[in-house]
């Protein structure tokens, strides 16, 4: 046993880094968004107090919208014992209070966790991943999702999200402000002015968007990266990522005709997919990417580099 | 239309999508499928395409005159969801596929070659490929995705979207692939397509 410090995780410089640069981008676009806002005469606190109330809604309910939106059932130890143990010594080991553990039943292999610190998290599994993987790669599963929770992402990408939201809504309400020119606004006989107001929101959306997929990489490589440092055990993260990809879970459910037909306004902000959660799965950063870097911290684990 | 989609002209659409007789043929052989006699091409039409505008005496050039003619009927159906269909019928598989081939060729020639999304070959299992047995007369498309020049086998169990039976997919790919189909390696691109019009 170790002495009962705090546990201080050994963290990838250059991803932190970019991680810092990133959030520290995302506020600074916050900032002007907001001051061109006021400038241009919108009703800021209209816009922010809607959108605010979403995600204030979306951050205290993540794990009950999961489970609602999921199908996934919360499990006793009694009914998944070798689950339960297995996150009970995950948890330790994070010096976490236990999570919720819960199952999805569906032959689709993934994971995730949600919830805004750790007394309030959820572990969820599907029983496609507790059949296909052994013990050993799912265990490296439910620590790399614990240390989405340890490291709190759930509650910087609400933070990241909000601006995206706060922009996507906007546009969607200028479009139609600018089809049927009288919803809402007081300032709305000048035309011009709202065209403008509208590209803005378009070209602050699109950044926004690039930083929080961008974000949402690095606390992914982080996650992956606490997680075999709890483990000592990266290959294995790896052996189940490769075991999964090229599987049944990546056929999408998407119909061929959408593909495209999106256009800027039909994209639907994250925060109200119900996103809030980080899955095994996200498209950001790519498998194979994830699956190589650990491969190269499975190397220099064995051979006591850093 | 987006900002980042680096997509290819169709140039040589034959040499994959004639794969797909080869892999009906020796399954036949083997007496695991029966094709069923239809077969469809699905673009986003665009009436401001002369082609287009003018499919069906278009088409009927293309399928009825000349040397080599394959005299396959064909149907032209719009979906719900705001596209045009080809639906062609013909007894001989060979002369099915060629018209389908021809009938792509055509609109992509004719300035359509960004609005072709796929052709589409419809098939029924009749037993055991490899080791994997399949329902008797499970109804399976085979999808040629015109912009990845790849087919993918879809298992619809329902109209709408997200309803398929993905293991059953996933297996058959594998199958197909044995047997010589060109099927696509990423398994994100199987997109399915609900409400197939024949």
């Amino acid at each position: 046993m170790t002495s009962t410090t705090t546990r201080k995780f050994h963290k990838d410089r250059g991803i932190v880094t970019r991680m810092y640069f990133t959030m520290f981008m995302l506020g600074f676009l916050y900032a002007v968004f907001a001051l061109f806002l006021m400038a241009a005469g919108m009703e800021l606190m209209f816009v922010g107090g809607i959108v605010g109330i979403m995600v204030v809604v979306q951050y205290y309910m993540s794990d009950k919208l999961i489970l609602m939106s999921t199908g996934a059932k919360t499990v006793t130890a009694e009914e998944q014992p070798t689950l339960h143990r297995m996150v009970k010594e995950l948890a330790a080991r994070y010096d976490m209070p236990m999570p919720k553990v819960a199952v999805i039943d569906t032959a689709i292999p993934n994971a995730f966790a949600t919830g805004r610190n750790p007394k309030n998290a959820l572990v969820a599994v599907t029983t496609g991943i507790q059949q296909r993987l052994n013990e050993r790669e799912l265990q490296a599963v439910i620590g790399h999702e614990l240390a989405h929770v340890a490291n709190r992402d759930m509650r910087v990408l609400a933070i990241a999200n909000f601006l995206v939201t706060v922009t996507s809504f906007l546009m969607t309400m200028l479009f139609w402000n600018m089809l049927f020119g009288g919803m809402g606004g007081r300032r709305n006989n000048n035309g011009g002015g709202v065209m403008m107001v509208y590209l803005v929101t378009m070209i602050v959306y699109f950044i926004g968007q690039l930083l929080v997929l961008a974000l949402t990489r690095y606390r992914e490589y982080g996650a992956d990266h606490t997680g075999a440092e709890i483990s000592g055990d990266p290959g294995a993260l790896a052996d189940a990522l490769e075991k999964i990809s090229g599987t049944v879970a990546n056929i999408p459910d998407k119909d061929l005709r959408k593909l495209q037909t999106a256009s800027a306004f039909l994209i639907i902000p994250a925060a109200l997919k119900g996103e809030g959660s980080m899955n095994l799965f996200s498209t950001h950063p790519p498998l194979h990417e994830r699956v190589k870097r650990l491969r190269e911290l499975e190397q220099r684990m064995r051979y006591g580099l850093r | 239309m987006g900002l980042f989609n680096g997509k290819k002209k169709p140039k040589d659409d034959w040499s994959t999508m004639s794969t797909v007789v080869k892999t009906e043929a020796k399954l036949q052989s083997l007496g695991e499928i029966t094709p069923s006699r239809r077969a469809g091409v699905i673009y986003r039409n665009n009436e401001e395409n002369a082609f287009q505008s003018n499919l069906k005496s278009e088409l009927n050039d293309v399928l009825y005159m000349g040397e080599g003619a394959t005299k396959t009927a064909f149907e032209i159906e719009d979906d719900d969801r705001g596209m045009r269909w080809v639906v062609l019928e013909d007894g001989n598989f060979g002369d099915l596929v060629s018209s389908v081939y021809t009938v792509g060729n055509a609109i992509g020639m004719n300035g359509g070659a960004d609005n072709l999304l796929a052709a589409v070959f419809e098939l029924y299992f009749t037993g055991t490929v490899e080791d994997n047995t399949y329902r008797s007369g499970l109804r399976t498309y085979w999808i040629y995705r015109y912009d990845r020049k790849a087919f993918y086998p879809f298992v619809p169990t329902g109209d709408s979207e997200g309803e398929r039976d993905r293991p059953t997919e996933a297996r058959l790919g594998q199958d197909l692939r044995k047997h010589g189909l060109a099927i696509e390696k990423s398994l994100t691109e199987w997109m399915g397509l609900w409400g197939i019009p024949f």
